[in-house]
This record gives structure tokens, sequence and C-alpha cells, in this order.
């Protein structure tokens, strides 16, 4: 952020959303396009090439700007956060709509072909989100009692778990790609990845709070609303995980 | 509230008039047709009179209370607390009974529409882009409706590909046709004649084109043409010629 | 130039979404006078093939809904004034404001590229599978326009939500607030909860065009009407997104010209309330003809015809406005005053529509384009541009050309009327059909193409009138005098034109008796 005083009038700025947006713009709509329907896989890289750095930055500037607290900080992050999940909730619905709906109105669940999906991966990988959730409570009550150290270590603990459950997703996966159980095989395969695999997109976006989280803290720097904000966001993740498994897995 | 009474008046003369003609009165088809005509023209006189009042009262005040100074500032009442329920309840019961007085002739029609006189000729219909594809009873397959005046039609309809829509303007109704699913619709070609159908639902480049001619032709000759177009080995030409539906390279 | 494109103040931000909004009307309207063209006669006119017709049609279609009036009213007026009328600095979140916008930009990109991309989109406003899915044009970037302007309105949704529910002025009440704080508050509402169902919908779609899934492939299980309520239960609620926010800035346009209070406001509150409560239940109105289930049409044809009590008691509330006015007759309440007969116009042709047996013939037919060109084309842009005049003063600290304005109104007015009407009756009485470049069928409709088609003509010259009005104005108009219209409202009475940024000199607060209508 700066404050230009050319015209003795002080108007705030900053280059971070604009790099945001561009590298949205560059990191997916261009090079999905590239390669899926113009299926040029060297313009799709070199998209990516320029769209993901670009992304990265704006979000590192982002980052930083509201560490340092340099901008107007009204501090509502927290009210906002609730108004947000509310739309996220929606999406889920969606998603879980069309799931109900498909499969409530199939002559037979689940459909030829598909094959037995183990239960054990799944209660694993529930126990690793949970604790995953338990520890970054731990983490903030450590930051609310000063004490940096163990913040960090809590964080990165569950930093850890995250990244078990999601090579537990993988796992899975792989497993049943072996089985020729793919998105393509049939309307629950569908289903199946669909609705797991933006689960797991969301981790993938919690862990990246987290990591936003975490390389300012190992300077010893935080911003209180930012943790508290990630946290209640991991928490709906969590919450939305149970979901995900009462109705994929055990339904 | 003089704009209630026109309402009930209109409301009292279209909901005797509507079921009288809809059910067409002693054993009579009822054509959803001519109850299409008469209900929209009852819902535009009920739509005009809304219309018009509010219109004139927007026209008049804006003429009326134009300001006669630069400085004038408008003298609009301040409302008590029952004048607040009143100017917003009494309203809202009056749209809601034109609501309600719309909503159950409708909904009469609507059951016209959906009721298949039992009598009906049955005629299968399977859309492809772009084009209508009819097969009847006995196996005859035609790309021109052909049916008999003076007897209800009913059509069974699925498509091949996309999402089309099968639109008869002369008899007033349409419905979706999509792969998956079998959709019907009815109609009462009254007299011997000739229209069309023509697709509206959006299906790609030629859309606009996807139409097929409907000869609705005196019983007889109705008759002896479906006999010679009946042949046995017809039942084959379903979908079942490679060859047989050019848009489907898409 | 560097504090405009990294701005983060929300009246820089506003003027942004003004300009791009702007500019996806005008090549939008572009296109209109091209389809406009191509429908003069029967037959292949101007375009060179049926696609190209159709991707004129889908830009259209996409470009004015979601890159005009969505960004134009809760891009552009939500921007500008949310927070001068309710006293705030700015909004809750500038820098997620700026995000928002850029967002906007880029699904604007998208969408441009339609232009120049081999394989253009071709697949309508409403991308339907299986046909989205079959194509060979490009659907990825449908998807991605809806999914870029789409998180774009989430994140100003939850922005603008925030914004109004903390940061009010101290001491003003919920029922102090602007009409227009009310019809945004409402609409962002709808708009928070609906968008995520479509970028729902759309998202699937891109998964059964490029990955493989199944969900719309009736020969795998998939369902052809999923999609199709998933996308009627957002776009229907849309539609309100536009009407609630234009109905609020009518609001502001009638009262401040009429210098009366809103009539009866706790009812108009109530109404838009309603009108929030009822949307999610009525989008099975656009799949009449789908082949939904008897009863679910029939239940939702009421449902649909209920909208109009809601509506009905914001309409009395804007009527009454009116009575025992002080009404001055300026550009912007020219504007103002064709919206009332547009609304009713617009609004009451949606009834037969919202009756399922009448929607049997008139579904899919050019009645249903002069229904929402009248609601929405016309009423709801005519309100953005009387907004642009009425707030004119205020974002510019200039006057505009008070007698080209009004030339120009009656240029946009006469040539809508001259539009839309014989789209109306070729409708019902023909049954013309929507999507077709070509009518061979029905060769009567021609002369009233012919007419239509002139119709586009004075309209494009009034808007490139007004057009030019604002842009010469902006730069070379007269200095406005502070508060023209004499307005009560926070944003004239306690804030420079143009206001600098951080809005007031001094932190705004309302005593207990204070309205923005209190005109004097
Ligand atoms: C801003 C946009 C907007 C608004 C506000 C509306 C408002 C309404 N619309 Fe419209 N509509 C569209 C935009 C809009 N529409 C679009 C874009 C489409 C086509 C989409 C596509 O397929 O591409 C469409 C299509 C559409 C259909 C689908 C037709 C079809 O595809 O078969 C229907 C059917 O019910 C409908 C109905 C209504 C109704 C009942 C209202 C009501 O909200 C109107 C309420 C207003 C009034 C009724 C007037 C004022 C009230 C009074 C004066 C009180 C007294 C009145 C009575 C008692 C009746 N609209
Ligand atoms: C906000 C919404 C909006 C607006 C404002 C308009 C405005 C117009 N629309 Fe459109 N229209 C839609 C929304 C809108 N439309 C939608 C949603 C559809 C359905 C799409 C679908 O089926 O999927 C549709 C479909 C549609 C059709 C149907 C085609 C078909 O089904 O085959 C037609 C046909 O006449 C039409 C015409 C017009 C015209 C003549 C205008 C005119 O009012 C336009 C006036 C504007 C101009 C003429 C531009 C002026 C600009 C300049 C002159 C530029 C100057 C430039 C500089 C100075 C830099 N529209
Ligand atoms: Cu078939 Cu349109
Ligand atoms: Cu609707």
């Amino acid at each position: 952020m700066s404050a230009h005083a050319t015209t003795g009038q002080h108007w705030d700025t900053s280059v971070a959303p604009l790099l945001v947006a561009v590298g949205c713009l560059l990191a997916v709509p261009l090079p999905f396009a590239s390669y899926f329907q113009y299926h040029s896989l060297g313009m799709a890289v070199g998209f990516l090439g320029i769209g993901v750095p670009v992304l990265l930055a704006g979000i590192a500037v982002w980052v930083q700007e509201g560490i340092a607290q340099k901008h107007d900080q009204f501090g509502y992050s927290q009210m906002a956060l609730p108004i947000f999940i509310t739309s996220e909730v929606l999406i889920f619905l969606g998603l879980f709509t069309s799931y109900w709906a498909l499969r409530l109105l199939a002559p037979a669940w689940p459909p030829a072909g598909s094959p037995h999906i183990g239960l054990t991966i799944p209660i694993i990988m529930t126990i690793v989100l949970v604790t995953s959730s338990v520890t970054y409570h731990m983490a903030e009550g450590k930051l609310e009692e000063g004490d940096m150290g163990g913040f960090r270590s809590m964080l990165g603990l569950t930093l850890l778990l995250g990244v078990v459950f999601l090579g537990l997703t993988i796992t899975e996966y792989s497993h049943l790609i072996g089985e020729k159980f793919t998105p393509s095989a049939n309307i629950f395969g569908s289903a199946f990845y669909s609705i797991t695999g933006f689960h797991a997109a969301h981790v993938l976006i919690g862990l990246g709070t987290f990591i936003a989280v975490l390389l300012p803290a190992l300077k010893g720097k935080t911003n209180m609303d930012f943790v508290k904000c990630a946290g209640v966001y991991w928490h709906f993740v969590d919450i939305v995980w149970f979901f995900v498994v009462s109705q994929i897995y055990f339904w | 509230m003089r704009y209630f009474s026109v309402l009930r008046i209109l409301g009292a003369v279209a909901l005797t008039a509507v079921p009288a003609l809809a059910s067409g009165g002693g054993g009579e088809i009822a054509d959803p047709a001519h109850g299409w005509d008469v209900l929209w023209e009852h819902v535009l006189i009920d739509l005009f009179a809304i219309g018009a009042v509010f219109a004139v009262a927007a026209a008049y005040w804006l003429i009326k209370y134009k300001a006669d100074s630069p400085t004038a500032v408008g003298t609009g009442p301040t409302l008590s607390r029952a004048q607040m329920f009143g100017w917003a309840l009494i309203p809202a019961f009056i749209f809601m009974a034109d609501d309600f007085y719309l909503a159950a002739n409708g909904w009469t029609l609507w059951n016209t529409y959906r009721t298949v006189p039992k009598d009906a000729l049955e005629v299968k219909v399977t859309a492809s882009m772009w084009q209508w594809n009819f097969e009847y009873d006995n196996g005859a397959t035609s790309d021109v409706l052909k049916v008999p005046a003076g007897r209800p039609v009913v059509l069974r309809m699925t498509s091949e590909d996309v999402v089309h829509s099968f639109f008869l303007p002369k008899h007033r109704v349409k419905e979706d046709v999509m792969p998956g699913r079998v959709t019907y619709l009815w109609f009462y070609p009254k007299e011997a004649g000739k229209t069309y159908v023509t697709c509206t639902e959006f299906c790609g480049a030629q859309h606009a084109e996807m139409s097929a001619d409907v000869e609705e032709l005196p019983a007889a000759e109705f008759n002896s043409w479906l006999a010679s177009a009946g042949t046995p080995a017809a039942p084959a030409a379903t979908g079942a010629q490679p060859d047989a539906a050019p848009g489907g390279a898409l | 130039m560097k504090e405009w494109i990294f701005t983060t103040d929300h009246k820089r931000v506003g003027i942004l979404y003004l300009v791009g909004s702007m500019a996806a009307f005008a090549v939008a309207g572009i296109m209109a006078l091209l389809i406009r063209a191509e429908q003069f006669n029967p037959g292949l006119g101007v375009a060179s093939e049926p696609t190209q017709y159709n991707t004129w049609l889908y830009f259209h279609g996409a470009a004015m809904i979601l890159g005009f009036l969505i960004p134009g009213l809760t891009g552009f007026a939500a921007n500008y004034l949310i927070p001068l009328m309710i006293g705030a600095k700015d909004v809750a979140f500038p820098r997620l404001n700026a995000l928002s916008l850029w967002l906007f930009w880029m699904g604007i990109v998208v969408a441009l590229l339609t232009f120049v991309i081999p394989d253009a989109p071709d697949i309508m406003w409403t991308g339907y599978p299986p046909y989205s899915i079959k194509t060979s044009g490009n659907t990825a970037f449908y998807v991605f326009t809806v999914h870029l302007i789409g998180f774009s309105s989430i994140l100003g949704a939850v922005n603008f939500l925030t914004t109004i529910i903390y940061m009010r002025a101290p001491g003003m009440g919920w029922m102090q607030m602007n009409v227009f704080v009310w019809s945004l508050f409402t609409g962002l509402i709808v708009q928070l909860i609906f968008v995520p169902v479509l970028a729902a919908a759309v998202t699937l779609l891109l998964f059964d065009k490029y990955l493989g899934t199944h969900f719309f492939d009736a020969a795998a299980g998939g369902d052809v009407l999923l999609y199709q309520n998933l996308f009627w239960f957002y776009s229907h609620p849309a539609v309100y997104v536009i009407f609630l926010p234009a109905m609020g800035l009518l609001f502001e346009i009638i009262s401040t010209n009429t210098k009366n209070r809103p009539f009866n406001y706790n009812a108009l509150v109530v109404g838009m309330c309603g009108l929030v409560l009822i949307t999610g239940e009525v989008w099975v109105h656009h799949l009449y003809t789908s082949g939904m289930p008897d009863w679910i049409r029939i239940g939702q044809m009421l449902t649909t015809l209920m909208i109009s009590v809601p509506v009905g008691v914001m309409v009395m509330s804007l009527w009454g406005t009116l009575y025992k006015g002080a009404i001055s007759f300026n550009t912007g309440m020219y504007y103002g005053a064709a919206c009332l007969f547009l609304l009713l116009l617009g609004g009451l042709t949606g009834i037969p529509l919202a009756m399922t047996a009448l929607d049997l013939h008139l579904a899919e037919t050019s009645f249903i384009h002069a229904h929402f060109h009248f609601i929405m084309g016309i009423f709801a842009a005519f309100v953005v541009f009387g907004s642009v005049f009425f707030y004119f003063p205020k974002m510019t600290g200039r006057m505009y050309n008070e007698a080209l304005g009004k030339l120009s109104f009656w240029l946009n007015f006469i040539g809508v009327n001259v539009t839309f009407w014989p789209l109306f009756i070729i409708g019902v009485k023909y049954g013309m059909p929507r999507r077709y470049y070509d009518y061979a069928r029905i060769p009567e409709a021609t002369p009233y193409h012919h007419v239509a088609t002139y119709g586009a003509i004075m309209v494009a010259l009034g808007i490139t009138l007004m057009l030019v009005n604002w842009i010469y104005s902006a730069i070379k108009g007269p200095k406005a005098v502070e508060n023209p219209w004499r307005s009560a409202s926070l944003e004239w009475t306690h804030a420079a034109s143009p206001p600098p940024h951080g809005n007031f000199a001094a932190p705004v607060t309302v005593s207990s008796d204070w309205t923005p209508y209190n005109y004097k």
C-alpha cells in the first residue's frame, strides 16, 4: 500500500487485487480452455507459467499487507466469514441435491460396475480431520496465551494432519481408479469424485491459508483476525466432511 | 374501491364462463386450444384493468403535482399505524384474490391440457438434430405428422440427442422433448387443414429450421394413408439406420 | 492512473464498475443491432452462417445480464452509494472490493474473447445440456465467465452485507436506512444464497463436457432436467438481484424529485423481504414446458402469481410517493417516471407467463422477449441510466447537459417501445419462436420485425447521445452546485462532490429522528 500525495489528496491503493484477479484469469480459464478445448498443451503450460506466479505474488502481497495491518482495517473479518460460509454451504447443497436427485431417481444404486468402497480409509480420514480441528483450536489457545512457539508447533501439526488427509484421498483415488472406477465410469463415479474432490479442494485451500499464517508466524508476526478466520473455515470444512462421509460412504 | 368491484365482476363472469367452455358441455371433447383463447382474453382484460388503474394514476399525479416553485416540498401524508397496515394489507389481499382467481382458471385449463381423451390417436415422436420423426401404432413412420381431423391426437415424445421442444402454434401447445424421458402432449384437430410444428428449445445451428408439416386429413383419407404406409417391415426404421440422421454427426 | 487501477476506494471501484458494465452494454447492444439486422427478413441475412448468429445472441444475453445489469446495480451503484448513504468511510473490506471489481473485469475479458477465438460459445446464456456438452463450441469460456463474475458477486455480497450490518453511522437504525440500502441488503442476500448454486451447476457442466462425467447424460444414468432445475433455481432469483436494487434506486430518484418521503416505508421494507422469501420457490415457471411433474408446475404457478403480492406492496409505495408531491422534471426524473409505466408493462406481462396453461403457448416465443426486455432490459436499465444522470453531479462535480439528456431519453423511450411491442404481438399471434435467425415458416411476421429493427436503430441513436453527454460533461461540463436536487440523504448533505477518500470530513452521526427523506 502506498499513499501518494500527488494532488494533495490521499487515495489508498494496493496492487494485490489486480494481481490476484489477473492471476486467476491466467491460471485457470485460459490454461483449461487451451488444453481441453483447443488441445494445446504448450499454450496451457505457457498460461500456467505466467498465471501461477502472478497469482502467488498477488496472494503474497495481500497477506503481507494484511499482517502488517497496513490498510484501513475495520476488523470485520470475523463477522463476514459466516456470511461467506453461507454461500459455501449452498455450493455443497447444490452438489448434494444433485447427488440425491440422481440417486433417488436411479433404478438401482450403486449402478452396475461400481466397486465396493471400503470404509476403513474414510474412517481414518474422519479421525485425522477431527484431530486437526482440535489441534488448530489448541494452536489458537496457545496464541492467546502469547506462546508463539507452541502456536507454531500446533499449527505445524495441523498442517501435517491436513496433508495426511489429502494423502489418504490420493491413496483411495488411485486404488479405485486401479479398479477402473473413474469419474466417467458411471453416474456414481461422477458424483463420488465431484463431491469428494470438491471437498478435498476446500481442504487444500484451508492448508493454503495455514501456510499463509505459518510463514509470517515463523518470523514472529501474526494477525489474530486472520488466525481466527482460518480456524472457523477449517472447522467448516471439517463439518462438511461429516456430510460427505454419511452421504457418500455410509448411505 | 371501485377497482375491486370491476375485478369482482370480471372474476364472476370468467369464473362461470371458463369452466363451462373448458368442459365443453355434453360429452364433447374439451379443446384446450379454444380454452386458451378464452382464458387469454380474460387475463388480458384483467391485466389491462390493473394496468390502466395504475397507469392513469401515475400519469395524473405526475401532471397534477408538478412542482410550482423550485423550493416547493411535497406534502404527502404521514401515516398512522393503522393506516400503514391498511395501505399494505388491503391491496395485498386484493392482489392475492386476483392471483387466486387467475390460478383457479389457469388450473382448470391446465387440467384440460393434461387430461388426454380416451380415444385419442397415439403417435410416437422422435426428435433429433434437426428433424422430427413420427411413428404410428402399426409401424408406419413419416416425417410429416398426418392426423385424422375430428379425433384427438396424443404424442409420446423423446429425443435422440439434445433437448428440443415440440410446438404447434395453431393448437397453442408445446412440450419439451429430451433424451432419457418420454413427455406427452395432446391436441384436437377439429377440421381438416394444414399447419406446422416447429422447435422451440435451442438445439444448435439448424434450430430455426427444425420444422415439419402437419396434415390434418379427413378421417377416411388418413385411414387409407395409414393402412398403406404401415408395412410390417417399417418398425426397423426407428433410429436403426446409421445414415438416417444427417444431424447426428456432431 | 496508478491511483485508479490499484485503487481500493469504493467510489473509484464503483466508477470502474460503471465503465466495465457500460462497455459490456455497448458491445452487447451492438450485438443486439446485429441480431435485429439478421431478423429483419427471414432467411440468412447479415450472419455468414447460423452459428454466428448464435454466438451473437449468446454474447448479447450473457453480457447484458452478467456483464451489464448485475454489475451495474450491485457493482457500480452499490459501491458508489452504500458507504456514502450509511455514513461510512469505505466498505468493510476495501481490497476485497477491488478484487471483486477485477474478477468482474476478467469475466468480461473472457466473454469478449468470444469474438476472437475459434469455436466461440454458441449455447445461449442458459447453456442447457446436452447441447452445451455436445457442441464443438467453447463451453468452457461460458462456464468461466459465470465463475469469475459469480465469484466476484459473492465476494461483493459478503462485503456489502457486512458493511450494511456493521458500519452504519452511529445512531442510524435499520428503519432509517435509504430504500436503496434496504433493496441492496435484500438483493444481496438473494445473491449470496443463489449464485453458488449456479456455480455448482455450470461446474458440473464443465466436468461433463471435458472430464467425462455423466451428470446430464441420460444414457449413463444422468438427468437432463437436473441442470435446468439448478440453473433456474439461481437464475430466477437473479432477476430479483436486478429488480430489487433497481426498485431501490428508483425510489431514491422518485422520492428526491417529488420531495416526498417514500410512502409507507415500513410496508415497502416488508415487501422487499417478502420477495426474498418467495423467490426461491418459483423457478419451475421457466420449466413449464420441460416435462416436470404436473403437480410441481401447478404449485409453482401459484407461488409465481403470488410474487405480485410483495411487488404490489412495493408498487403501492412507489405510487403513493407521487401523491401530493412537488415534482421536478430533470433527466433523472424522466427516466424515473418512464420506469413506472415500464414496470407495469413488464411486470404484468409476467402474469400470463406465470399461468402454466397459457405459458404452453407463450413459452419460448418472442412474447417472452418483450416481457423481459421491458422489465429487465428497459426498466432496470433505465433505472441505471437515470441514476447515472441523477448522481452525475455527485460523481463528477459537474453538470450534464439537460436538453441533450432529455432528447436522448425520448429517443430511448420511444425506441424501445417501437422495438418490443411488435415482439409481443408476433409472439402471441404467430408463436414466433426465440433464438431463430430464420423464420421462413412465418413470413407474416416480417413487417413486425422491420418495425422492431427500426426501433433498435432509434435506441442506438439515443444511447450514443447519452454516452456522448456523459463523457463530454464529465470532462467539460459546467461546475455543479452542491446538492442540486435538494436531497436530504447523507451522500448529498454531508459529503463534497465528488467526495474525497474517506468520504466525510468528520465522522457522521445521526439522531433518532433523522431520515434520508426529510426534504426542506
Ligand atoms: C429483472 C428481470 C425480471 C423480472 C423483475 C421479472 C419478473 C417477473 N417475471 Fe420474468 N423473466 C425474466 C426477467 C424478469 N422477470 C427473464 C430474463 C426471463 C427469460 C429468461 C430466459 O428464458 O432467457 C423471464 C421469463 C419469465 C417466465 C418464463 C417464461 C417461459 O420461459 O416460459 C415467467 C413465467 O412465469 C416470468 C414471470 C415473471 C413474473 C410473474 C414476474 C413478477 O416478478 C412481476 C411482478 C410485477 C407485477 C405483477 C407488476 C406490478 C404489480 C402490480 C401492479 C400489482 C397488482 C398485480 C397483480 C395482482 C397481478 N418471467
Ligand atoms: C439487460 C438486458 C438486456 C438489454 C438491455 C437488451 C437490449 C436489447 N435487446 Fe436483448 N436480450 C436479453 C437481454 C437484454 N437485451 C436477453 C437475456 C436475451 C435472451 C438471450 C437468449 O435467448 O439466450 C435477449 C435477446 C434478444 C433478442 C432475441 C433474439 C432471438 O431470440 O433470436 C432480441 C431480438 O430482437 C434482442 C434485442 C435487443 C435490442 C434491440 C436491445 C436494445 O435495447 C439495445 C440497445 C443498445 C444499443 C443499440 C447499443 C448502443 C451502443 C452504441 C451505439 C455504442 C456506442 C459506442 C461508443 C460511443 C463507444 N434481445
Ligand atoms: Cu430442435 Cu430447436
Ligand atoms: Cu423467473
